[in-house]
């Protein structure tokens, strides 16, 4: 007893860091109360697995200890819950930094995939990376060992068997020792496990330590890949885990304490492994602490120090929440940060390995290169009253207290909205230059005494946002010059105190920024500047303002805390799209890889030239050709035959008529044929007239392009669009009326018809044109314009190919179209070989610039024509970019009826799958078109994920009416029961 | 309201100290003698440059409301002070620049407000310690001009407030004011459009101006400026010799208000151009037109056919 006491404690100490933990993290309460209620559900489900366990034979441990145990159970369980909620926190965190606002984080998993059966494929894909995200693999493992247990409780001893012999397997040969300990061990190790920091650890886990050092093993794999960075999370899928973990639950006969067990287990191994794993970061993380301890000490400001004190304990913060480690490491680790950096100092040797570069930003003569100067102490850069001092970029270099920085001065910015276009332009220069090396710091300067009211800064800011995007405040520092001037009068006439004035303004600053960047939640930190030669200075020679503060070192440790915050971001890839250096420079996101993939792998037409138009079958038609000779002929040898009147009709009997209809139906068939033979004979013909006339000189096609244009002259209307049913009574129709003329650009409008009513409903324009180069080269050009009240799009596509030698063709095209707020533009050819009859080949390139990111990807296809019926396309291909590679396959198989233009049969089956970040996604879709009697069909549709998300639709459509008719009554006469079967019950 | 405001008494006059009050009585009595019995000042500038305060100082009591982080609001206010016979009235206005822009509305509230009024003096106030002259001033003085007519700066000083300060780098307070001014003048000439030679004839008034409580002062209780003069009475006494410089006073009027009545533009040249339409467009074209009746040849069956017709009828 005294044992389960001790481990309570522990366990609501450690219930308490992780709450303390929860709550530093700014969770909200909503999320707190989720993540709570999922934990009790945990406990509660464990509990029944337990009742079940009593009830099973099997059972040896006494009642005492085994109410002991359930209990222990059920803490055991929650305990889990904990600490996924935890890491929930931290990942919070994350999501956060990305903006990706998810409420109660990865706990509803059911939600997750309901919805993202209503999304679509792409956000899903998105979301369930995201979600991936926020289990760490330990509460993936968490269900795992739920699931397991589960399973255990209701499956047989054979499965069992099996079970064992994985353990053995993964544990090394000491999953026998393990599996047959009595449960009073696992007791103990329960209460051994929610420790982390080792001293403690250890005294009880002694007996088991071999076995867990050999379970650790197998789970180091996963872990690992749960703490590299982010960027490849959804390497660890939920069903990965799942497979992989399975096995290494081990199955005793005593269900009971297997339960706690597997779960303490799982729960533990983990954080042995990521102690191990952080002790190294921890290390690291430590050296940052010293080393931002003497960059306070060199700047004369104690660890006491608002600013000293917030960045240490964001960086013990940021330890807890990677390493879980306990409070008290942290302020051990402080103690020793302290001492090893005052040492350090002293010595003065280790030279300090740290450099910040800090680029200045504002309006001009708010005095930008003045606070340069007075930054390093020496007119670095000469400054003019009157005159615009700096005229281009410039870096200074330089040491301030033997620390290295870099400040990148920048030419004054104007505020008034007409020189905003110069403003671009200077900004436009500073990106460039920063490109190479980017600041860490951006400091923003403005007057303390000037009063931009009216909002006066607001175009100046928007400009500064739009140029470099709304990043460049998250590393902001506002500086406010002229720090020594007096406080204005206040409303009553009397002087208002200083600080009240600086609060003010600096409100008033960081409320624009937040307005001009959109986003409320920024809090750019203020600092304050004079340079003014007569400022008051203190005995050290600093200057010192009003209130006492000496300014320049606390400007440089504001800079110099986000530097060091950023580094320890970086180590502990918190903020994982914020790259370590470069907070906000050129960052972009990574390219789309599987939408650019699925954009690549789709095979496009070929350009063909104007005759070759409605050719586009050529090669189908060989295979046909055979067979169907001799059909042809027996249409005409078929009996005249004579279309019989509806009252005739009507006085036919069944049979009669049936046989009129199939005798009816067969000839129609037969027609049908004949015409798309004639159409094909004929197409041929043309083919060969055309390449006659091309032998000919040029008289003669000259006269050909005459006739050819005469009668295209006139402009013919074109037919009415048909629009979509609304209740308008207006039919506008006549909005959208154009007409078609023989030039060669076909020009349509491009028809919003989901809009509204009365509107007019054109979105954008159309443009389409075919190229002839060198009467070989067919080039199409087709480009679209749309806008709608929010944004415009573009959308432009060329393509051409050219056909050399027998059977290969290559195309070439370019794209370009809207994606997102850039343009992407991608350049892609093809190359196809059709030197079989059968099947067909086709390898492709394609290069894509999206933003500033390059993608480029390789694809193969693979068409095969089995035979008239059966056909089958695969592509398989691969799109990189930044080192990220998505793969994707696709396999298209296609089941026509027998007389395929005519029969009315078609089966397809789909397959894609989509490799990306290791986050396998795999889709199928079933198509089937079965024709049922005479003039109806039956269409069936399947889809299904690899998520278990899929669709099911199945649709009648008939042409007789009657009977379509008939068919919507049922759901009205299902309303109607349902109306009137209530009112039954009650009788 | 107007008449109520007028009848109020200076009372804020006795608020400065002695010298200053015996100062502003002088140049009182000057008034008289030259039988002026009101003088309007209007107060114009950008936003945040103390407007409001200098009015304030002028007339020596807490008249306008001065807030330093809210501008306040479009409507210009009216002060006026009446002492011994003399009124002095102040319009004060509300900053012209709003987000980047001239805010036309509130130029045209301040058109609106000084109808039927007549300005004596301008007072276009701006800060001596903003080192810089950007856009925002071209437009604000353009404003000014396009709205009054650049006559208007005939009858206007520059006042330079924040006047008691410390200029950066060491400069010489007098070249620093004298820089500064004349950056700001030579944007005013500009946008006046105003010869340099007539602006060099007449010397734009520059007054240095500091309204804040912490103003030094000499030994006579009066604030003085870092050049040790005491600017209350210079500014009375800079006004004053506006008002007197022989140039016309711009009488706000509804022409002034509305702009020029566009139907009156170019109403003489419309007989000219009637003539000109006549005799060198009409007279040749019914030539032209007649000459060619008379040349055309009608085919025979159509004379036939017009004469059928004619003798049917």
């Amino acid at each position: 007893m005294e044992e389960k006491k001790l481990r309570d404690d522990r366990i609501s100490d450690a219930e308490d860091e992780v709450f303390v933990e929860a709550i530093d993290e700014d969770l909200t309460s909503e999320e707190l109360k989720d993540s709570m209620v999922s934990r009790e559900s945990h406990g509660e489900a464990n509990g029944q697995d337990i009742t079940e366990g009593e009830a099973a034979p099997g059972f040896v441990t006494s009642k005492m200890k085994n109410g002991d145990e359930g209990e222990a159970g059920t803490e055991n369980v929650s305990e889990p819950a904990t600490h996924s909620f935890s890491e929930n926190g931290k990942k919070q965190l994350v999501a956060e930094v990305i903006e990706e606002t998810r409420n109660g984080g990865g706990i509803e998993d059911e939600n997750v995939d309901v919805s993202a059966g209503m999304e679509t494929e792409q956000e899903a894909g998105n979301r369930e990376g995201a979600d991936k995200n926020c289990f760490d693999d330990e509460s993936g493992k968490q269900r795992n060992g739920e699931k397991s247990t589960s399973e255990e409780n209701g499956e047989t001893k054979g499965h069992i068997s099996r079970e064992h012999e994985t353990v053995r397997n993964s544990n090394g040969g000491l999953g026998v020792e393990h599996t047959s300990q009595p449960s009073k061990e696992s007791e103990k190790q329960q209460g051994s496990r929610v420790n982390i920091s080792p001293e403690i650890e250890e005294t009880p886990r002694l007996e088991r330590k071999p076995e867990v050092a050999s379970s650790v093993s197998p789970t180091q794999s996963t872990s690992n890949t749960a703490a590299s960075p982010p960027a490849r999370p959804a390497g660890l899928g939920r069903d990965a885990p799942l497979l992989e973990s399975t096995p290494r639950v081990p199955h005793q006969p005593r269900v009971n304490g297997n339960v706690s067990q597997n779960q303490s287990q799982q729960a533990e191994d983990p954080t042995t492994a990521e102690t191990d794993e952080h002790d190294e970061t921890r290390e690291k993380l430590q050296l940052i602490r010293v080393k931002f301890l003497r960059l306070s000490h060199r700047l004369g400001q104690t660890p006491h120090n608002v600013v000293v004190a917030q960045v240490l304990y964001r960086l013990g913060l940021a330890e807890q929440l990677r390493g879980r480690s306990g409070s008290r490491v942290g302020a051990f680790s402080f103690d020793r940060a302290s001492s090893m950096a005052e040492q350090l100092e002293a010595a003065g040797q280790d030279p300090l390995d740290f450099s910040c570069t800090i680029m200045v930003l504002g309006k001009s003569g708010v005095g930008k290169s003045a606070t340069i100067n007075s930054i390093f102490d020496e007119a670095k850069i000469c400054t003019d009253a009157f005159q615009m001092g700096t005229k281009r970029v410039q870096d200074v270099e330089g040491f301030v207290q033997g620390i290295k920085v870099r400040v990148i001065d920048t030419p004054g910015l104007l505020p008034s909205w007409s020189d905003q276009h110069k403003n671009e332009k200077i900004l436009k220069s500073v990106r460039s230059f920063i490109k190479k090396s980017p600041p860490d710091i951006v400091l923003y300067l403005d007057r303390l005494d000037m009063q931009s009211r009216d909002s006066g800064d607001m175009p100046l800011l928007r400009t500064i946002t739009d140029v470099f995007g709304p990043s460049i405040w998250f590393n902001a520092i506002v500086g406010l010059t002229h720090a020594a001037s007096a406080p204005p009068d206040g409303p009553n006439g009397t002087a208002s105190s200083y600080d009240m004035f600086v609060t003010q303004r600096s409100h008033v600053i960081q409320q624009a920024i937040r307005q001009a960047a959109g986003d409320m939640r920024l809090m750019n930190p203020v600092s304050l500047v004079e340079n003014h030669s007569a400022c008051r200075t203190n005995r050290a020679g600093q200057r010192v303002l009003p209130n006492g503060q000496v300014w320049k070192p606390h400007l440089l440790l504001l800079s110099f805390a986000s530097k060091i915050l950023a580094e320890a971001n970086a180590l502990l890839k918190l903020q994982d799209n914020n790259t370590p250096g470069k907070p906000f420079a050129a960052r972009s996101k990574a390219p789309p890889l599987p939408l650019l993939l699925s954009s690549f792998l789709q095979s496009r037409p070929q350009a063909k030239l104007p005759e070759e138009q409605y050719g586009d079958e050529e090669d189908e038609d060989d295979l046909d050709e055979s067979s169907d000779s001799d059909e042809e002929s027996e249409y005409d040898q078929l009996p005249p035959f004579k279309r019989l009147t509806k009252d005739e009709m009507a006085r036919l009997s069944k049979s009669q008529k049936k046989q009129y209809l199939d005798e009816m139906e067969y000839r129609e068939k037969l027609f049908m044929k004949r015409q798309i033979k004639e159409e094909r004979k004929r197409r041929k013909m043309l083919k060969k007239f055309a390449a006659e006339i091309k032998e000919f000189a040029n008289e003669p096609r000259e006269n050909v392009e005459e006739e050819r244009s005469e009668p295209a002259s006139v402009p013919v209307p074109m037919p009415d669009l048909s629009l979509p049913a609304s209740f308008d009574s207006d039919n506008p129709t006549h909005r959208y009326r154009s007409l078609d003329s023989s030039n060669q650009w076909l020009v349509r409008p491009v028809l919003e018809t989901q809009g509204w009513d009365h509107d007019v409903g054109y979105e954008g324009v159309n443009a389409e044109r075919l190229f002839v180069f060198k009467e070989k080269i067919p080039i199409s050009f087709s480009g679209q314009v749309t806008k709608d009240k929010k944004d415009a799009n573009v959308q432009l596509e060329m393509a051409s190919s050219v056909k050399h030698g027998e059977g290969r063709s290559t195309s070439l095209g370019f794209e370009m179209q809207n994606a997102g707020k850039e343009l992407a533009y991608t350049v892609r050819s093809d190359m196809r070989f059709n030197n079989f009859r059968k099947h067909k080949a086709a390898a492709g390139l394609s290069v894509t610039l999206l933003g500033d990111s390059v993608s480029a990807g390789v694809k193969v296809e693979e068409k095969l024509i089995a035979n008239k019926r059966f056909r089958m396309v695969m592509c398989g291909g691969a799109m990189t970019s930044r080192g990220d590679v998505a793969y994707g396959g696709s396999l298209e198989a296609q089941l026509r009826d027998k007389d395929y233009p005519l029969g009315r049969s078609l089966s397809t089956l789909g397959l894609s799958v989509m490799d990306w970040h290791g986050d396998l996604a795999i889709g199928g879709n079933i198509q089937s078109q079965v024709p049922i009697g005479r003039s109806s069909n039956l269409i069936a549709r399947a889809n299904l994920n690899n998520r278990g998300a899929g669709q099911v639709s199945i649709r009648v459509n008939s042409s007789e009416q009657l009977q379509l008719a008939m068919v919507a009554l049922v759901p009205l006469f299902k309303k109607l029961l349902s109306y009137y079967s209530p009112q039954q019950m009650e009788y | 309201m107007a008449a109520l405001q007028m009848s109020r008494e200076w009372i804020g006059i006795q608020q400065f100290p002695p010298a200053t009050q015996s100062k502003l009585l002088e140049i009182l009595d000057k008034f008289k003698q030259e039988d002026v019995s009101s003088l309007t000042v209007l107060v114009m500038g950008k936003g945040g440059v103390g407007k409001s305060s200098t009015v304030n100082s002028v007339i020596g009591e807490r008249a306008a409301a001065v807030s330093t982080f809210q501008s306040e609001g479009l409507r210009p206010t009216l002060v006026s002070r009446s002492r011994s016979g003399f009124t002095l009235n102040v319009i004060d206005t509300p900053g012209l620049i709003e987000g980047g822009y001239v805010n036309d509305q509130a130029v045209n509230l301040i058109k609106g407000f000084l109808l039927n009024k007549t300005i004596d003096v301008l007072l276009y106030v701006d800060r001596l310690d903003v080192y810089r002259v950007d856009d925002l001033d071209r437009q604000v003085v353009t404003a000014i001009t396009d709205a009054f007519g650049k006559e208007i700066w005939k009858k206007s000083a520059l006042v330079l407030s924040h006047a008691q300060f410390s200029p950066p780098d060491g400069l010489n307070y007098d070249l620093f004011v004298s820089r500064r001014s004349d950056a700001l003048l030579k944007l005013i000439r500009a946008a006046a459009q105003v010869k340099k030679q007539d602006m060099q004839g007449s010397l734009f008034p520059v007054i240095r101006v500091e309204n804040s409580g912490r103003c030094n002062k000499n030994e006579s209780d009066e604030k003085i400026l870092p050049d040790g003069t005491s600017w209350i009475p210079n500014l009375f006494k800079t006004i004053t010799e506006i008002s007197f410089n022989g140039s016309e006073s711009i009488h706000v009027d509804k022409k002034l208000v509305e702009g020029p009545n566009p139907n009156e533009r170019g109403k003489r040249l419309i007989p000219l151009i009637f003539a000109f339409q006549y005799l060198l467009l009409m007279k040749p074209l019914v030539r032209l037109i007649k000459s060619d009746v008379s040349r055309e040849s009608k085919p025979a069956w159509e004379i036939r056919d017009s004469g059928s017709a004619s003798r049917r009828a």
